[in-house]
């Protein structure tokens, strides 16, 4: 079976190499017939990364220890799910994965774009064959997932803090993400590269590119909450370099659908947006890089480890690449349009964008300092949680800020009297907000403080522009007001799902200033009977039990809760002893409050043998609204992302001129 | 072609030079970087460090009363030099012998390394994956 696998991927290496030297030359040379047989290579080559993914699958069901891979990630007690899961449990299978979703994506890209955009697509083909071939060669010659050895009576088991649904969906989405930024850079250097330099290669990504951008904000939110229940130690982001690879391309791909629209609508900032989608996607590898190379760790486990220089090899190409592509288009690539005023919406853009940058850019220079300081200095550093946060505030509340300001700035000119009219109220009910506050004592955190009032601004301004929307329709067509609010969304779906996006995004930034801003911990050794209060409730330690799980020991704390007089029923605390994995985990109390937002969170950090347990408890208000966050981001995206049958149409008529002329002639 | 008069070059050159500016003054006011040091880096560095080793021996002590001890070693070469390590607070899951942890606090005068309470931090196997976990 493990030849099978060596065999698909080899066959994979085969058609993207295709893809890219007779893609490469077909576009150079302007061969339709040739262009079109390297597409379908591209295309071939997802379904043999599909059979060789069909093998791993395969032996991680059938418990075939003499992959190696499987020997490795798996035994035969583990669930059925978690052998699936098990796929991506280590270096190999994600470098497997990463694959697979790069070449179903190139190959729907491609399908997708072959007749609007089919002189951008012949370039775009040898481009994403290239990036496959990189990947393939990877998994052929370096870190391959069918390495076979004779096999052991059981595997080695699976991570215990990676055997959870989290960790099962969390690692696609991340690749979702990661991967998916290769399309819309594909596309940009496939418009440079044919020297189309217009916007249509963005009009032909945006869906793929906001598709990624949706998946990369999943998978973090999944991530943050699998930290926050399963690891345990009472939070959700600690600015680690592993979360960090997710978020640096999540914020450069943020600040791209932004800029994309000025491009769009303006033409303008077309530099600005190659270069930040090629930003987007080099950090994405970079990301892939960290989380696989033991770079982190430290820069002598990266010499040792077989991937790392592939990768920064690899990373480099990409730069290089997307560089020169850059500067030898620069004359194309010149803008017609101009800012006319820095009270527009086009300049409200810029800064939000220079903001996510600046963020972004913070970010990566602090998590790639520790390796830079060891390589060149010799000496190892670490960069704490003060830095990320310091910049997390200095850059991230102005952007708050201005995610109500900007989308209520008119295009090209803004007059200051009419933004005074249109921010009356929103502002009246931030400082308002900001008042209650205070006197309900939220001035203990000034950022916090800044935060909400912010909050409460750009909350105000999205309402109103729903509100108003709303009335302008129906004041036009006499509609119910149920019905104008559904159609005013359902016309303008890209304004009001980024709306409704928005709204996300504060939720999200009102939940971290809740729980981190205005949280309180208490820490105590408890025997049985003993009791400890922390926010206003009173926990009571009852009894400790033990139970054998099916693959572990599962020792629990049980808690009586009470609030005042009033019972909240019992809460549960404790560890996991995993037998196979020799590994113990923390199995964490929380009890939600849904109807405040707010978690009370029991750790019991150390059990001990004459049964006393020593617990650590956090209550952690509004933490709840980052989850909630969650699921109106992915409404709001899907909102945005919903096929629009009279924007194609629209699209369609727009760029009809193009499909005439188009052929894969070119000029350089 | 350049039209130096354009708001958006301003704009963008204005902004590098605010946003230079704060990450300057931060990093000369806060210090954004502890050093990262092994066992045998140790000797003779005064000041908060981010000690790096693995776990030898069996720890004793109860980190939530007087403090656990236990005693690290460079994590790769040979080197033989050993710390002990004092330390309090939350140990996470993943603390054994013979894992990886890092612990950030400073040396004192009997050779004992004294950590800021809660600092242990282990290096996470699903997460990083080193050489060594390549098999």
């Amino acid at each position: 079976m493990a030849e099978l696998g060596r065999a698909a991927l080899l066959v994979t290496l085969g058609l993207s190499g295709y893809a890219l030297v007779a893609g490469g030359a077909a576009a150079w040379l302007g061969r339709r017939r040739l262009a079109e047989s390297a597409r379908n290579a591209l295309f071939a080559s997802f379904l043999s990364t599909l059979v060789a993914a069909a093998v791993l699958v395969a032996a991680f069901v059938r418990d075939d220890f003499s992959f190696a891979y499987v020997a490795g990630h798996s035994s035969r007690a583990l669930p059925l799910q978690y052998k699936l899961s098990a796929f991506w449990g280590g270096q190999e299978g994600s470098l497997l994965l990463w694959l697979l979703v790069l070449t179903g994506y190139s190959a729907l890209a491609v399908w997708f774009a072959r007749k609007r955009a089919r002189d951008l697509v012949v370039w775009v083909t040898p481009v994403l064959g290239g990036i496959a071939v990189g990947f393939t060669w990877l998994l052929v010659a370096v870190s391959s997932p069918f390495d076979t050895a004779a096999a052991p009576a059981d595997g080695a088991g699976l991570n215990p803090s990676l055997q959870n649904p989290y960790m099962v969906a969390h690692p696609v989405f991340l690749y979702l993400g990661y991967v998916g930024l290769a399309v819309p850079f594909a596309f940009a250097m496939g418009a440079l590269l044919s020297g189309r330099t217009d916007e249509r290669w963005i009009v032909a990504t945006r869906r793929w590119t906001l598709i990624a951008w949706t998946a990369l904000g999943i998978g973090q939110l999944l991530g943050a909450h699998w930290a926050y229940v399963e690891v345990g130690w009472g939070g959700y982001y600690a600015w680690d370099p592993v979360e960090n690879a997710a978020l640096m391309p999540w914020l450069a791909a943020t600040a791209f659908l932004h800029s994309v629209m000025i491009q769009e609508k303006r033409g303008m900032l077309r530099v600005w947006n190659v270069a930040l989608v090629s930003l987007a996607f080099c950090l994405s590898l970079f990301g892939t890089f960290l989380t696989r190379s033991g770079v982190v760790s430290s820069i002598h486990s990266f010499t040792q480890s077989p991937i790392g220089p592939w990768f920064l090899g690899f990373i480099v190409v990409a730069v290089v690449f997307a560089t020169v592509m850059i500067w030898l288009r620069l004359p194309q690539l010149r803008t017609t349009a101009r800012l006319e005023s820095l009270v527009s919406r086009e300049a409200s853009f810029l800064y939000n964008n220079l903001l996510l940058v600046a963020l972004c850019l913070t970010i990566l220079w602090g998590t790639a300092w520790p390796i830079v300081s060891e390589a060149v200095r010799g000496e190892a550093v670490v960069v704490g949680r003060p830095y990320y946060d310091f910049f997390l505030r200095i850059f991230g509340l102005p952007l708050l800020l201005l995610m109500g300001i900007g989308p209520l700035v008119a295009w090209r000119r803004a007059s200051l009297r009419g933004l005074g009219r249109v921010f009356a109220w929103p502002a009246a009910i931030a400082v308002a907000t900001g008042v209650v506050l205070i006197l309900l004592g939220a001035g203990s955190s000034i950022p916090g403080l800044i935060a909400y009032t912010f909050s409460a601004f750009v909350l105000a301004t999205i309402a109103l522009e729903f509100a108003r929307g709303t009335a302008a329709r129906r004041a036009l067509t006499g509609e119910p007001a149920v019905t104008a609010f559904g159609r005013l969304v359902g016309r303008n779906r890209r304004r009001y799902g980024g709306y409704v996006v928005h709204a996300s995004i504060v939720l999200l930034a009102i939940g971290i200033a809740g729980s981190s801003a205005y949280d309180s911990v208490v820490e105590g050794r408890l025997s049985r009977g003993e009791s400890l209060a922390v926010g206003g409730y009173t926990l009571t330690y009852r009894q400790l039990t033990e139970r054998d799980g099916p693959n572990a020991t599962e020792i629990r704390a049980l808690l009586d809760v009470r609030r005042g007089d009033k019972s909240l029923g019992t809460i549960s605390a404790g560890k996991n002893a995993y037998s196979v994995e020799q590994q113990v985990s923390n199995e964490v109390g929380i009890r939600s409050d849904l109807l405040t937002g707010e978690d009370l969170f029991v750790i019991a950090e150390q059990v001990d043998d004459n049964g006393t347990v020593f617990f650590r408890v956090f209550v952690k208000p509004l933490v709840n609204l980052i989850w909630f966050a969650g699921f109106v981001f992915v409404l709001g995206a899907l909102i945005t992302l919903w096929p629009d049958a009279r924007e194609e149409r629209r699209l369609a008529t727009r760029y009809a001129p193009a499909v005439e002329r188009a052929d894969p002639q070119t000029t350089t | 072609m350049a039209r130096t008069s354009s708001p958006a070059r301003l704009v963008i050159a204005l902004s590098v030079a605010a946003v230079l500016a704060v990450f300057l003054v931060y990093t000369s006011l806060a210090g954004n970087a502890r050093p990262s040091v092994s066992p045998s880096e140790l000797a003779g560095k005064t000041g908060e460090v981010s000690l790096a080793g693995k776990v030898v021996g069996t720890p004793t002590g109860d980190p939530h009363g007087a403090g656990m001890r236990f005693v690290l070693r460079d994590i790769e070469g040979a080197k033989k030099q050993q710390v002990t390590v004092l330390y309090k607070g939350s140990v996470p899951d993943l603390f054994r012998t013979g894992r990886d942890v890092v612990v950030t606090g400073a040396q004192h005068a009997d050779g004992t390394f004294v950590t800021t309470p809660g600092s242990m931090i282990t290096k996470c196997p699903s997460k990083y994956q080193a050489a060594d976990s390549n098999a």
